[in-house]
C-alpha cells in the first residue's frame, strides 16, 4: 500500500478542501500507519507550540530609542529648514508688499530670528554627533530628559501653529524661545560632559 | 505574552502616535519578548535576533502613526518583526551554503540514529524551513502570507514545510515502522 505523503498528511490540516482531500481521508481510515503519522504529526505542532519563550539577553530600548531620537532629530532639521524658508520668503513678501507694515518688535517679526537661532543649535548638536558618543548615566539621563522635553515642545507648537493667527504669534514666539533654551541646555550637558571627559 | 501588558500596551497607541517617548518605551516593553522569541526562532543567531528586534521596534516607532487598528497591535507588530527578520535571512551569506552544509550533517546524524530533542531539531533545519515551519505552525501565517512575505509562492511554503516535517519526523525518531 503507498503511504500518504508529508505534503498530503499537512494538507488535512488546512482548513478547507485540498484536492484529493477526499481520497487521502479515505486512505486514512483504512490505514493505521497512515493514522499514527498523522496524530504524530498534531503532536509535534503542539510541541513546537509548547517550547519554552525565549528572551533577549540584554534590553535593547534605549539604543532602538536613541536611533528614533537621531532620525526624528533630522528630520525635525529639514521642517525647520523648509519652515524658515518658508518664514523667509513670507517676509520678503511683507517688505515688497508693504500694504500692511507691521510694527518693528511685532512678535510676528521676532519669530523668524527665535527659528533662525534654534535651527543654528540643531546644526551645531548634529556636528557634534552627540548619538555617536558614549555617554555616562547621568548625562544621559539629563540629555534623554532635555530631548523628551524638545519633543513635547514641538508638539505644542504644531498644535500652536495650527491655531488662529492673532492669538497664535506670541504663543509660538514664547515657544520657539523656549526651545533655544532647552536646546542650549542640551548642547550644555554635551559639551561639558565632553570637556569633563577629555573628548 | 502577559495579557496585562497587552491592555496597557493597546492603550498608549493614541500617544505614541503623537512620538510621546514613555507611550513608545511602553510599546516596546509590551512586546519586546514575543518579537525577539520569533525572531530567535527564524534567525540562527541570538546577536541576528536582537538586531531584528531593534529593527522592528525602530519601524514600529517610525510607522505607529500609520497603524489603522485594522487588525490587532500585536498582529501588526508580528508581521513587521516576520518581515525584518526574514529581510536578515536573505542578507546573511551564510544561507547560501546552508541546504548544501544541512545535508551533509543531517546524513551523519541519520546514519548514527541520534534522536534529538524538538529544540535542537528545529535549530538544525535549513533557516528557510525553519522559517516556514515557525510562521505557519506557531503564528499560525497561511501559506499564502509567508509566500507573500518570502516573495515565493505558496507551493514553495507547502514543500518547505513537507520537507521540514519529514526531516524533524526523522531526527527526534518519529517515523513510523512499517
Amino acid at each position: 500500500m503507498t503511504h500518504l505523503s508529508m505534503e498530503t498528511l499537512l494538507s488535512l490540516r488546512e482548513p478547507g478542501t485540498e484536492p484529493g482531500a477526499a481520497a487521502a481521508r479515505e486512505h486514512l481510515d483504512q490505514c493505521p500507519d497512515c493514522r499514527t503519522e498523522l496524530d504524530r504529526l498534531h503532536q509535534r505542532v503542539a510541541r513546537l507550540k509548547a517550547l519554552p519563550t525565549l528572551r533577549p539577553s540584554r534590553d535593547r530600548w534605549p539604543e532602538t530609542a536613541a536611533r528614533f531620537r537621531a532620525e526624528r532629530l533630522r528630520r525635525r532639521n529639514r521642517q525647520i529648514g523648509y519652515v524658515g524658508l518658508a518664514a523667509a520668503a513670507s517676509l520678503v513678501l511683507a517688505v515688497i508688499g508693504g500694504d500692511h507694515p507691521q510694527p518693528a518688535v511685532s512678535a510676528s517679526s521676532q519669530i523668524p530670528q527665535v527659528m533662525e537661532r534654534s535651527q543654528a543649535l540643531e546644526s551645531a548638536l548634529s556636528e557634534f554627533n552627540p548619538d555617536g558618543r558614549v555617554l555616562d548615566g547621568r548625562t544621559a539621563s539629563m540629555a534623554q530628559e532635555l530631548e523628551d522635553r524638545i519633543a513635547q515642545l514641538d508638539r505644542k507648537l504644531q498644535a500652536t501653529e495650527l491655531s488662529q493667527q492673532q492669538a497664535r504669534d506670541q504663543d509660538l514666539l514664547k515657544l520657539w524661545r523656549e526651545r533655544v533654551g532647552l536646546l542650549d541646555a542640551l548642547m550644555d550637558v554635551h559639551v561639558t560632559r565632553a570637556s569633563n571627559a577629555g573628548l | 505574552m502577559d495579557s496585562s501588558l497587552l491592555a496597557n500596551a493597546e492603550s498608549v497607541v493614541a500617544r505614541a502616535r503623537t512620538g510621546d517617548p514613555e507611550a513608545l518605551e511602553a510599546l516596546y516593553r509590551a512586546f519586546e519578548v514575543p518579537v525577539y522569541n520569533l525572531a530567535r526562532r527564524i534567525c540562527r543567531t541570538a546577536e541576528d535576533a536582537e538586531d531584528v528586534l531593534q529593527e522592528t521596534f525602530f519601524e514600529v516607532c517610525r510607522s505607529i502613526g500609520r497603524y489603522r487598528e485594522e487588525g490587532s497591535l500585536w498582529g501588526w507588530i508580528r508581521t513587521i518583526a516576520s518581515s525584518k527578520a526574514l529581510m536578515r535571512l536573505r542578507r546573511n551569506k551564510y544561507r547560501e551554503t546552508d541546504e548544501l552544509h544541512d545535508e551533509v550533517v543531517g546524513k551523519r546524524h541519520e546514519d548514527t540514529h541520534l534522536r534529538m530533542d524538538l529544540e535542537a531539531a528545529l535549530e538544525r533545519l535549513p533557516e528557510t524551513s525553519r522559517a516556514v515551519v515557525w510562521l505557519h505552525d506557531v503564528e499560525g501565517y497561511t501559506h499564502e502570507e509567508i509566500a507573500q512575505m518570502m516573495g515565493k509562492t505558496p507551493s514553495f511554503s507547502k514543500s518547505q514545510l513537507a520537507r521540514a516535517h519529514a526531516r524533524l519526523r526523522g531526527w527526534l525518531g518519529e517515523e513510523v515502522t512499517q
